[in-house]
């Protein structure tokens, strides 16, 4: 079998003296959607972190298609073909949409020398990466991220990993603070992300998201990896949960209360 | 239209410089007249020079406290050199602007790689510059008569009249400061890179930006230009004054704040400046004119710098709940 895009391999990390991954190991395939799945202090935020260059593995590795990487940075992980999309998505609010989108990457136009950037062409690209995205709203792409909503600012954040080609999006939260509408349209733009060859690491609190998006989920519990194969089309969200929560059937009863029966 | 005129940084101040003048001028007609405003240009695009380089700091979130006191430094190092037959006047000018620019380049190393607020570096770098000035001059000025005629005392101050008024090479300089750097600001890449390392270093890094370098070359702008503002001035008045440019600082970052631009960095306008260059200095040779004592200019300037914040601040609340 070829190798995976991502591989992470017995990655552990200590905060001080907290242990928040243990031994964990994980693996993205290429044009794949895998969902992450676990309760608040699971480890998800930590192996996302880890595998964005946010924060550094205390032992193990991490290869990019068989290749072993060093994420010291955000900038190694973004070299790497890794993006992230955090909740509070790392753009600057005082600049326009087009702006935020081709920050370090922005096109020039005329002679080098005149560092002019090519601003019809990047409000051009905004416009339509905002279509596709599904913002509801005619939103011109000279308007400053300040003044966008939280989903709209997500929906930015998206179509700018999927510009510029990211091997892997790493989408935490994504849909959170959306309108019905907006989370429909980042549903269907990570669906058409993997269709044009990208892979996605999918995080959402609301189960049913998940369901509806991914190939695979990948369940945390307290800082290890508890299942790794789930498929989606095979089982229940409600399935799903007890592994979340790491309950039996009789337990989760009780633990809902005595009128569930 | 209207409304997005109004919103724009730029329109409070166009209506305060606008106001003033017209203000003066009914009072004392004599405030338009040729003279006054050769005058007045004069001095205001010295000071001009350092605030647009300013504005092009703040909007990368950092300031400048040692830009008055390089003002200061630089000519007389450049006239030490000079007055004492040790190298030509061209040879001169370029070791005392080199100087300058390395002024900026430790002010820049010491914000970026040691990570000490700028207000701590600069506020250090004001008094070793300053205390330098005064040490190799002990204290009086160098004089700088001796520049007349040359081609580049002609090249940076020369003057001439056009009609009645009359203007001084360091108009087009201004002129082309204002071009340049509105430019580099508002439409190249690098003017992109210095909003967003002022409005999120942390993202502006995430994409690549070397927000480091950018910051560092802009303080080396920032020192240049004052060096340079300094060195114009030194001709015009024919000595080079040790303490020459003290409080300019302060001075240029009400100018730049007037303008619009964000003291805390990620949003900066250079036409704001302008705006704010003139506001402030003509309201010193205004009421001047009609007779209010000079003493009492800085009651005008503090209040003018007051409404002015509370203005931008209002205009910024209405912007993020408006739209």
């Amino acid at each position: 079998m070829s190798e995976p895009l991502i591989r992470m391999d017995n990655v552990s990390k200590f905060y001080g003296r907290i242990q928040a991954l243990e031994n964990v190991s994980f693996t993205v395939r290429e044009r794949e959607i895998v969902g992450l799945l676990g309760d608040n202090g699971a480890g998800k935020s930590t192996l996302i972190k880890v595998l964005s260059g946010a924060v550094p593995l205390t032992s193990g590795s991490i290869y990019v298609r068989g290749k072993k990487v060093e994420m010291k940075s955000t900038t190694d992980a973004i070299a790497a073909g890794i993006e992230t999309i955090y909740q509070d998505s790392a753009l600057v609010t005082q600049l326009s949409i087009a702006r935020n989108l081709f920050l370090g990457r922005e096109p020039i136009k005329g002679p080098p020398f005149l560092n002019r950037m090519d601003t019809e062409m990047m409000n051009q690209v905004a416009r339509d990466l905002l279509r596709q995205v599904g913002i509801s709203k005619n939103i011109p792409p000279e308007t400053p991220i300040g003044s966008l909503s939280g989903g709209e600012r997500q929906a930015v954040a998206i179509a700018r990993a999927m510009h510029f080609d990211s091997d892997l999006i790493i989408l935490d939260e994504p849909t959170n603070n959306l309108g019905v509408a907006e989370t429909q349209g980042v549903l269907r733009f990570v669906r058409g992300a993997r269709d044009s060859g990208h892979s996605c690491i999918f995080i959402a609190h609301n189960i049913h998201h998940v369901f509806q998006v991914v190939d695979r989920i990948v369940v945390m519990r307290r800082g290890k990896v508890v299942a790794d194969d789930i498929d989606p089309k095979k089982t229940t969200v409600e399935a799903v949960e007890r592994v979340i929560t790491g309950m039996t059937d009789e337990e989760l009863a009780h633990a809902l209360g005595p009128n569930t029966h | 239209m209207l409304r997005r005129l109004i919103a724009r940084p730029e329109f409070g101040p166009f209506i305060l410089l606008a106001l003033e003048l017209f203000v003066f001028w009914a009072i004392n007609p004599e405030f338009l007249s040729p003279l006054n405003i050769g005058n007045t240009l004069a001095f205001t695009v010295e000071l001009g020079l350092i605030a647009l380089a300013m504005t092009l700091l703040m909007t990368s979130g950092e300031f400048d406290l040692s830009v008055g006191s390089v003002f200061g430094f630089t000519p007389v190092l450049m006239w030490t050199f000079v007055n004492g037959g040790m190298v030509p006047m061209e040879i001169g000018f370029l070791i005392a602007i080199v100087v300058a620019a390395l002024i900026g380049l430790v002010n820049g190393w010491f914000v970026t790689k040691l990570k000490i607020p700028s207000f701590l570096v600069t506020l250090g770098m004001l008094l070793v510059v300053r205390g330098t000035a005064l040490f190799i001059t002990n204290g009086f000025p160098q004089r700088t008569w001796n520049a007349g005629g040359h081609w580049l005392a002609e090249v940076l101050v020369g003057d001439f009249y056009v009609g009645p008024f009359r203007i001084y090479m360091s108009l087009f300089w201004f002129i082309a400061a204002v071009i340049i750097l509105g430019y580099v600001l508002n439409r190249t890449r690098v003017g992109n890179w210095i909003q967003a390392s002022g409005g999120n270093p942390g993202a502006a890094r995430a994409r690549g930006v070397n927000v480091d370098r950018t910051k560092v070359a802009l303080f080396i702008l920032c020192s240049t230009l004052a060096g340079f503002a300094g060195i114009i001035s030194s001709v015009r008045t024919s000595a080079a004054n040790p303490n020459s440019g003290m409080g300019y600082e302060l001075e240029v970052i009400a100018m730049v704040v007037i303008g619009g631009t964000a003291l805390t960095g990620g949003r900066g306008t250079i036409i704001g400046t302008v705006l704010g260059i003139f506001i402030l200095r003509v309201m010193r040779n205004g009421i001047v004119l009609i007779g209010v004592p000079g003493l009492a200019y800085n009651i005008f300037i503090g209040a003018i710098i007051l409404g002015m914040m509370a203005l931008h601040s209002w205009l910024e609340r209405r912007h993020h709940a408006g739209t």
